[in-house]
């Protein structure tokens, strides 16, 4: 008797609406538990045929670009303004004259490039010139309409340079190959291989914080100072266009 | 005969040595090196005239030269003592225009310029002195040999029998 009221209740269990409430329930708190995982992968799952393609891709990265160039303008007529407090050279961008490169004598006893922009242009000698990873050189003559540049490589070339890193000046100075040597001015500077290598933010000769080069060598035993030996971020071999910073001249 | 020869090396130092250098065409070069043009255009006019024009043709040929470069080694003292050497030889030797014998003049006058050039240098720049044999030196010297000795037989010993024809 007692074992067939327990059959009786048994089956009233599983014929009763228990499992779908107590179901339903534990649905919930997986779903609680996980906070929506499976219905957030299920969406994606179903979402994926119709997500942003690579055009789309693109677009966003360009909106991303403006906004970064934005603030790129904005950060450099904040630390311009800062400058001018601070009676330092400036660093303005519109200032540039984009020339072209008409002759090239980048592995010559004189590693030079002529340029397709001169005097009449406002080009003066000692300006700064950049090329796409950097400073290449400075203008060293000019006529009206041409413009030689003496290259960051030519032997005997030298210019002001610093670790970004570490804070350590140093002479950069042209040896005829890729290369150049940084010579420090003083023992002990730390630097590793790796570093950038810039010019100063405090020169009065050249415009601030232009990238030179990386690291690729550390001597600091040499006599009679340490050096280091760069290899230039920017290439005069495979440079077709080049800018020429007027506000340094 | 002398006056067409006057002009044919004013052409060659006035037109056509700005425009080698300027212009230094890809494919006539060796390593990025192109050939050491007041040599080729200098040998057969030195080997043809007496060594007062020589000289005066080499200093001119200098001057023109140096104002390509940056200006701090010069050509000028090199092409010099070259032009007078090779004028000495042209003097005393009847068979100059042979191929070989041109191309190994220029050899070793495009050997001695970039010497005088590479101890200008080093006599200039203290930072070079710290090692005197630069890989980079070593490099152009021999660039610039291989690739003269390449073009000159057939250039200098063109202009050379073009001389002896005017």
């Amino acid at each position: 008797m007692i074992k067939a009221r327990g059959n009786i209740g048994f089956h009233l269990l599983l014929k009763s609406r228990f499992w779908v409430i107590f179901l339903f329930g534990a649905l919930l708190f997986g779903i609680r538990w996980t906070k929506g995982a499976g219905y957030l992968d299920l969406y994606s799952i179903l979402l994926k045929p119709i997500l942003p393609g690579t055009a789309q891709r693109e677009w966003i990265k360009e909106g991303e670009n403006i906004e970064r160039n934005i603030r790129l303008k904005l950060l450099e007529e904040d630390n311009n303004r800062l400058r001018r407090a601070l009676a330092l050279k400036e660093f303005n961008s519109n200032q540039r004259i984009s020339a072209a490169v008409i002759s090239r004598s980048s592995r010559n006893w004189w590693q030079l490039l002529e340029i397709n922009k001169g005097a009449k242009d406002g080009v003066v000698k000692g300006q700064t010139v950049i090329g796409p990873g950097g400073l290449i050189g400075l203008v060293d003559s000019t006529t009206p309409l041409t413009s030689r540049v003496r290259l960051l490589t030519d032997p005997g070339h030298q210019v002001g340079a610093w670790i970004y890193r570490t804070k350590r000046h140093g002479i950069l100075t042209g040896m005829g190959t890729n290369r150049p040597k940084l010579i420090f001015l003083n023992k002990n500077n730390l630097v590793k291989i790796g570093d950038a290598v810039t010019t100063s933010p405090a020169s009065t000769l050249l415009p601030p914080n232009l990238t030179i080069g990386i690291v690729q060598y550390v001597n600091e035993k040499a006599l009679p100072s340490p050096y280091a030996i760069v290899q230039l971020t920017a290439s005069p071999e495979a440079i077709d266009w080049v800018q020429i910073l007027r506000n340094n001249g | 005969m002398a006056k067409n020869n006057k002009q044919l090396s004013i052409f060659f130092i006035i037109i056509c040595l700005p425009a080698f250098i300027i212009i230094s065409p890809d494919w006539l070069k060796i390593n990025g090196i192109s050939p050491c043009w007041p040599v080729i255009l200098l040998l057969p006019f030195s080997l043809k005239n007496p060594p007062w024009r020589a000289a005066s043709a080499a200093i001119i040929t200098g001057i023109f030269v140096d104002s390509f470069t940056i200006s701090d080694a010069s050509y000028i003292p090199s092409l010099f003592l070259l032009s007078l050497v090779w004028s000495q030889y042209g003097l005393h030797n009847k068979k100059i225009e042979l191929f070989l014998n041109i191309g190994l003049m220029a050899i070793f006058g495009t050997a001695f310029v970039g010497l005088s050039i590479w101890v200008q240098k080093i006599i200039m720049y203290s930072v070079l002195r710290n090692n005197w044999f630069h890989s980079w030196s070593m490099y152009v010297v021999i660039s610039e040999v291989i690739i003269t000795g390449l073009v000159a037989p057939f250039f200098s010993s063109w202009l050379l029998l073009t001389y002896k024809k005017n």
